[in-house]
């Protein structure tokens, strides 16, 4: 439950930050990396901590983490299988056999069939999860964004302490 | 407005974070590392591993560990070995490269064979070791090891058997359809080759042409007349090669029935034997006795070889092609992790060399001890060496005796060796039970050699003990059989032990032969006992069985021998057949020939 109302906060506040739909849109397409590949890898550190040090909406990383964890689950077998297939394939294996063998690479785990298959998978889809992101938050803005800033639900969320956090790393 | 790129003011919070990771991976290193390294080392042995201890050494590059202990994984209240302290220098180039290179492993205050607190919990799961145990288990229950039956002899009465349990009568009937089966496709194979045909139409040239005076042909008739004889002598050619390769048909039908009928000798002897263990006669065999009294202990000694030849052959895999195994375990999904091996480069695993000092305190083996492991490693084809360990003793100690251990684990190229040679003197062999029987061995100190050879499917075993401090004894009170009485004379007065089991076949169907100094001993005194007993139950057993299966084998093998007689007679017939026409039509070939050139002697025609 206590996720649950997190998730409606975070949506809400994103959603009416100061940030433009672009960047709330780019905070998501980050945010989506965290939820779509498994969490305690490398590549995770370093995407967000370019959420923090972008001048991206980092409530729009972390709903984009919050809204594709399920997406990730649901989605495993077919990471599993683009992996499989990547890490087979015979055209590639020069590169795979000289990234397994370079100091520091293999840490990344790039060599196991989910965290490739779903990094790749991430990277086709960044850029149209930015795309949508973008028209979604930009129409939601112009349309019932202004009643629901009115709302009182709305007020007592952004009054929270959990808030005050959030502002500092509000968009610019 | 110009909009700003990064955000400076989080790279504080950043810092903060990323310095609260590494306080929390410095404090948590240490257990985490443990119970990593015990749930993957219990992962891939299939046995319970614990580690009381492990401190990271990093400017050392070296992991220290304490209080070892790996249970054996085929008896879980006891530990396989038992280590004090392990030192491991890894090698820190290739940890740069996630690969566990050990440099040097010191293994201090090592035991063996003693007992757990508490029994090992079992690795299940589909993880490999767990099947490869299973599997070993299974391999174990392959041997048809006898009890010893002590039964009293008074208590045979009588024999009931079903013709349904006997293999013979279900042989016979496999027997039977494979006969009708063979007579039906010889059938069509006499059918189809029309020799009647043939031989008629040459008969009737043959005739045609004896009929004839070849002057009265002319050249241009003669001619035609030694053209059509050619012909047709080429005809009775490829009939005579169509019998020929019907020929060999019925032989090797005849003689795949043949085989089959020696199998229905053989399932006869299976089913003598099968009745003759329904009676649960006492074994009076010397074989029998040897497999009943040491053959489990034998089969747990070798399924213990073939275990760790399992996973050496799982984990130390030849070749240089990519491995897969499972992804790490979380909450996602695991997925597989592949390796990709590279010539001139570190295996994932490699442990260079292994040194491992022991000291038994007391007893016979007193004394050092060192023991080197070299070459442990998961890619064999990039080590290029062979996997040795060898153990001896260190200084002179006593001549009676000694521990003397080698093994050579050979995975370079996909033809893969894997044996071992233990011979250990003086050592206080583990006591055990007679399986079926009230008896329990305790063979004192003495000997043991093992032998186990492993190339591809093929397997060579040998393990043998020889005491001369055996002591007997009686696992319980109560009454005693006269033939368990008998048995129990001739054991307790027997000091003396030499046990030897030769394994030998293939993985899928290993043989196991068991001889003992008992056996004679013991199977001399039941002969004399009951011999004339069993004897006459013996035949007992074989008359019923000869009731039940005779009249289901008598028809089976009359018509395979009337089906030999007359296939043999049929393909004989039309042999003879062509060899009578052909000879007649050779003749009149000669009389043609001869009327061209009168006086001149042609040579012979080729066809």
């Amino acid at each position: 439950m206590l996720t649950l109302l997190k998730l409606i906060q975070s949506i809400i506040k994103t959603l009416h930050s100061d940030g433009t739909p672009g960047q709330v849109a780019a905070g998501i397409a980050l945010g989506s990396a965290l939820g779509l590949t498994p969490l305690v890898n490398v590549h995770n550190l370093v995407l967000f901590s370019l959420i923090v040090l972008l001048n991206v909406s980092f409530g729009g990383g972390m709903l984009g983490w919050a809204l594709f964890v399920p997406l990730g689950f649901i989605f495993d077998p077919v990471f599993d299988r683009v992996g499989a297939a990547l890490l087979g394939a015979a055209s590639l294996r020069p590169l795979w056999t000289s990234l397994y063998n370079t100091p520091l690479v293999p840490y990344t785990n790039f060599n196991n069939t989910v965290v490739l298959g779903s990094v790749v998978s991430w990277l086709v889809l960044a850029v149209p999860i930015f795309v949508v992101a973008r028209y979604g938050v930009a129409r939601y803005r112009a349309t019932i964004g202004e009643r629901v800033r009115q709302s009182r639900f709305y007020k007592a969320v952004t009054a929270s302490q959990v808030y005050n956090w959030y502002k500092l790393f509000r968009p610019s | 407005m110009r909009l700003r790129i990064f955000r400076w003011k989080a790279i504080g919070p950043l810092l903060g974070l990323l310095l609260l990771l590494g306080v929390l991976l410095w404090l948590f290193a240490e257990p985490i590392a443990r119970q990593t390294t015990e749930e993957a080392s219990t992962e891939l042995l299939g046995t319970e591993v614990n580690v009381g201890r492990l401190d990271l050494l990093p400017r050392q590059a070296s992991v220290d560990l304490g209080a070892l202990q790996v249970a054996d994984p085929l008896e879980p209240r006891r530990n396989l070995l038992e280590a004090d302290r392990i030192v491991l220098k890894l090698n820190p180039e290739a940890l740069t490269e996630k690969k566990l290179v050990v440099e040097r492993l010191a293994l201090q205050g090592m035991r063996f064979g003693t007992p757990r607190k508490r029994p090992a919990r079992p690795v299940t799961g589909d993880g490999f070791a767990p099947r490869a145990l299973r599997a070993v288990r299974e391999w174990g229950q392959r041997f048809d090891v006898p009890l010893l039956q002590l039964t009293p002899i008074d208590t045979i009465k009588a024999l009931v058997l079903n013709p349904s349990q006997l293999g013979t009568v279900q042989a016979a009937q496999g027997l039977l359809a494979r006969a009708d089966s063979t007579r039906q496709a010889l059938e069509g194979g006499f059918q189809g080759l029309d020799v009647k045909g043939t031989v008629d139409s040459a008969h009737a040239l043959a005739d045609r042409l004896g009929k004839t005076d070849p002057r009265s042909l002319g050249l241009d008739g003669t001619r035609q007349a030694i053209q059509s004889v050619q012909q047709t002598l080429k005809r009775l050619d490829q009939a005579r090669q169509q019998v020929a390769a019907l020929d060999r048909n019925v032989k090797a039908g005849v003689q795949l029935l043949g085989s089959g009928v020696q199998g229905l000798d053989e399932a006869r002897r299976r089913d003598y034997a099968f009745a003759r263990s329904l009676l649960k006669l006492p074994s009076i065999s010397s074989p029998d006795i040897g497999s009943a009294f040491f053959g489990k202990v034998s089969i747990d000694r070798f399924q213990q070889a073939l275990y760790w030849a399992e996973l050496a052959r799982h984990y130390m895999p030849p070749g240089l092609l990519p491995r897969e195994d499972p992804g790490p375990k979380r909450l996602r999904a695991s997925g597989s992790t592949v390796r990709f091996p590279k010539a001139r480069s570190w295996p994932s695993f490699l442990l260079q060399v292994g040194q491992v000092d022991f000291t038994i305190d007391a007893g016979l083996l007193k004394g050092a001890y060192a023991a080197t492991v070299q070459g442990l490693t998961s890619a064999p084809a990039l080590y290029g060496k062979p996997m040795i360990v060898s153990a001896r003793r260190d200084a002179p100690g006593s001549a009676i005796a000694g521990l003397d251990v080698g093994a050579i684990v050979d995975h370079r190229t996909s033809t893969v060796r894997d044996s071992v040679a233990a011979r250990l003197r003086g050592v206080q062999l583990p006591a055990f039970g007679i399986p079926g029987l009230p008896f329990r061995l305790a063979p004192g100190a003495g000997s043991v050699n093992l032998n186990f050879l492993r190339r591809g499917d093929q397997l060579a075993g040998r393990w043998a003990i020889g005491s001369n401090q055996v002591s007997w004894a009686l696992d319980s009170a109560g009454a005693r059989s006269q033939l368990e009485q008998v048995v129990w004379r001739v054991l307790s007065g027997l000091k003396q032990l030499d046990v030897s089991a030769e394994l030998g076949g293939t993985v899928t169907a290993p043989k196991l032969s068991v001889r003992s100094n008992l056996d004679d001993a013991l199977a001399e005194r039941l002969k004399a006992v009951v011999g004339e007993e069993v004897a006459k139950a013996e035949a007992m057993a074989r008359a019923k069985v000869d009731s039940l299966v005779n009249d289901k084998v008598q028809p089976v093998k009359q018509r395979i021998t009337a089906l030999q007689a007359d296939a043999t007679k049929r393909v004989g017939d039309q042999q003879a057949q062509l060899d009578k026409v052909q000879a007649e039509l050779e003749a009149q070939l000669k009389r043609l020939t001869a009327s061209l050139a009168p006086g001149i002697k042609l040579p012979k025609i080729k066809l």
